[in-house]
């Protein structure tokens, strides 16, 4: 270290010392970061002061704060079995839920992907159709089917279906468009139907591609599924909002740990199984 | 006819691959066991599910409009404010966590581990945690969405950081460089435009969340959706969610272009 400062303070020396700096940066581009952080910043001070926010009711939850923490530090194992079925019957809604969208968005890809799509028209149809349903919040899909099917897994399943349809169809078109059009002008020019193309052609360039995009919307919904169960379709969601509701904060803490340590060993897993398939 | 053909799979693949597909048949079959899921119900549900859209749904009843305002802008402000604070926080976090900056390998392992906590908790649920404790209102669901966009940003932002190439690094660090320094000149420049293409993906997530945070009851126009389907106004419930619609399409459509112009 001490080396280095040396030479600093003799480059600098021996330099005509102007007192100026190069500018190296990119004028335009900062003056655009520029703007954008100070809009930004206005913003937010902006929001800060509008939003409405009661502080008697948070300063006496912060009183509270305490006395709760420390009820759900003392965790308790009584409900460790239904905690457990129902972290399960999560996992099933949400991979029930990713298989059927699959089969659906599968075929429906590649009606809208504009290399493959059999008649342009349809394809932007199903396009703008599937942006709408994708702007709805899942959440918001399964208060609907609850509402139209009472509770239980299958709202939950059908909630799920279209949102995650829309999303494997955005995904699975755009890999599609991306790496589809070597393969399908190779099966066109030897006389190839529009099936050859699809299941001799894409699949199997598309298949490692297709399992991530599968991989990471399973773990989606299951982040989706959990919360499932607050809006009142099954699974683990609905032992947790009466929890809540209850004040049972012991069981609250375990009911949050399962979560946690499922959906971060999905993760591992989902990551494992993804460079596996890429390698193969 | 088959004596012509050439194999296009090894023999061993191919029965790792059905192997592989036995599995998965299997455990769709015991989870459509576990859920006592059938497909017949499935083609059942689905038209009255359809039917029940179209006939209550539609039309939606817009009378309302004027008690709608608030509660959209609401929800724009929980968002603007959850994203702000959630990206500066990640900064700092992201900071620790990357290899190629952290101050101390301690640091890292502890920036992991809360940040995985974290973002492997469904935000709703740290919302309707909150709302026991801090009360209805907005300000849980913007501390619920800080805490699981935080932990989300921070992760990506420290891929991006570890992305960046050691070449400029190393050179700062042969001129002797302090750590703010490289920090400045190295990592920034090259950081920002993931930065930015992260951040404002993270905002049309808030924008989605926020609108939802309602249902546990932390403000924003989720609490209209949850209030009129619980009275059955399925038309007002209508109006709200073509509303929210409309505003998450337009955001996205701003985002869009200011992500062409800033990367």
């Amino acid at each position: 270290m001490k080396n280095s400062d040396q030479i600093n303070i003799e480059l600098e020396s021996s330099l005509p010392n102007t007192g100026k700096k190069i500018k190296i940066a990119h004028k335009a581009t900062q003056r655009q970061q520029r703007l954008f952080f100070g809009i930004v910043s206005l913003l937010f001070i902006v929001s800060l002061f509008l939003i409405e926010i009661d502080y008697q009711v948070v300063v006496k939850g912060l009183e509270r704060t305490p006395a709760i923490i420390s009820e759900m530090t003392q965790i308790s194992f009584e409900q460790f079995g239904s905690l457990l079925s129902g972290m399960l019957s999560t996992l099933v809604i949400a991979l029930l839920a990713v298989i059927i969208s699959f089969i659906v968005s599968f075929f429906l890809s590649f009606l809208v992907a504009n290399n493959t799509t059999p008649n342009k028209y349809v394809g932007i149809f199903f396009r703008y159709f599937l942006m709408v349903i994708r702007s709805v919040p899942t959440p918001i899909w399964v208060l609907i089917s609850v509402a139209s099917l009472g509770f239980g897994p299958m709202a939950g399943i059908i909630g799920l279906i279209f949102p995650t349809t829309s999303f494997l169809v955005k995904a699975f078109a755009a890999q599609i468009e991306e790496e589809g059009n070597d393969v399908i002008e190779a099966i066109r020019s030897v006389g190839g139907t529009w099936w050859h193309v699809i299941f001799k052609g894409l699949l199997p360039v598309l298949f490692t591609g297709l399992i991530s995009t599968l991989g990471v919307r399973f773990e989606l919904d299951v982040h989706e599924s959990v919360v499932l169960g607050i809006v009142g379709a099954g699974g683990i969601g609905y032992l947790l909002q009466s929890y809540i509701q209850y004040y049972k904060f012991a069981d609250l803490t375990l009911g949050i740990l399962i979560v946690f340590i499922t959906i971060y060993a999905l993760e591992l897993l989902i990551n494992w199984i993804r460079i596996r398939s890429s390698a193969r | 006819m088959d004596k012509g053909r050439a194999p296009m799979t090894l023999p061993g693949k191919k029965i790792k691959r059905s192997l592989t597909l036995i599995f998965f048949g299997l455990l769709i079959i015991l989870s459509m066991k576990y859920v006592d899921f059938n497909v017949l119900e499935l083609f059942q549900s689905i038209p009255i599910f359809i039917s029940f859209i179209f006939t209550d749904f539609f039309p939606p009843n817009f009378s309302d409009v004027a008690d709608y305002v608030k509660p959209v802008i609401d929800t724009l402000f929980i968002s603007v404010i959850a994203t702000c604070i959630s990206s500066f926080l990640a900064m700092v976090l992201a900071f620790l966590m990357a290899h190629n900056t952290t101050p101390h390998p301690v640091c890292r392992i502890v920036a992991r581990g809360i940040v995985t906590f974290l973002r492997s908790v469904p935000f709703l649920l740290w919302a309707a945690v909150l709302v026991v404790i801090l009360g209805v209102g907005p300000l849980p669901g913007m501390i619920g969405l800080i805490l699981f966009g935080g932990a989300f940003l921070a992760r990506v932002y420290a891929e991006s950081i570890e992305e960046i190439g050691s070449d400029s690094l190393e050179a700062l660090d042969a001129v002797g460089a302090t750590y703010g320094q490289k920090i400045k000149h190295a990592i920034l420049p090259q950081f920002l435009p993931s930065f930015f293409s992260w951040t404002l993906f993270m905002f049309e997530i808030n924008v989605r969340a926020s609108a939802i945070l309602g249902i546990v009851g932390a403000g924003g126009v989720g609490v209209l959706i949850k209030e009129s389907m619980s009275l059955f106004q399925y038309s007002k419930a209508s109006a709200v969610i073509t509303i929210m619609i409309i505003m998450i399409l337009m955001l996205e459509f701003i985002t869009n272009r200011l992500r062409r112009r800033l990367i």
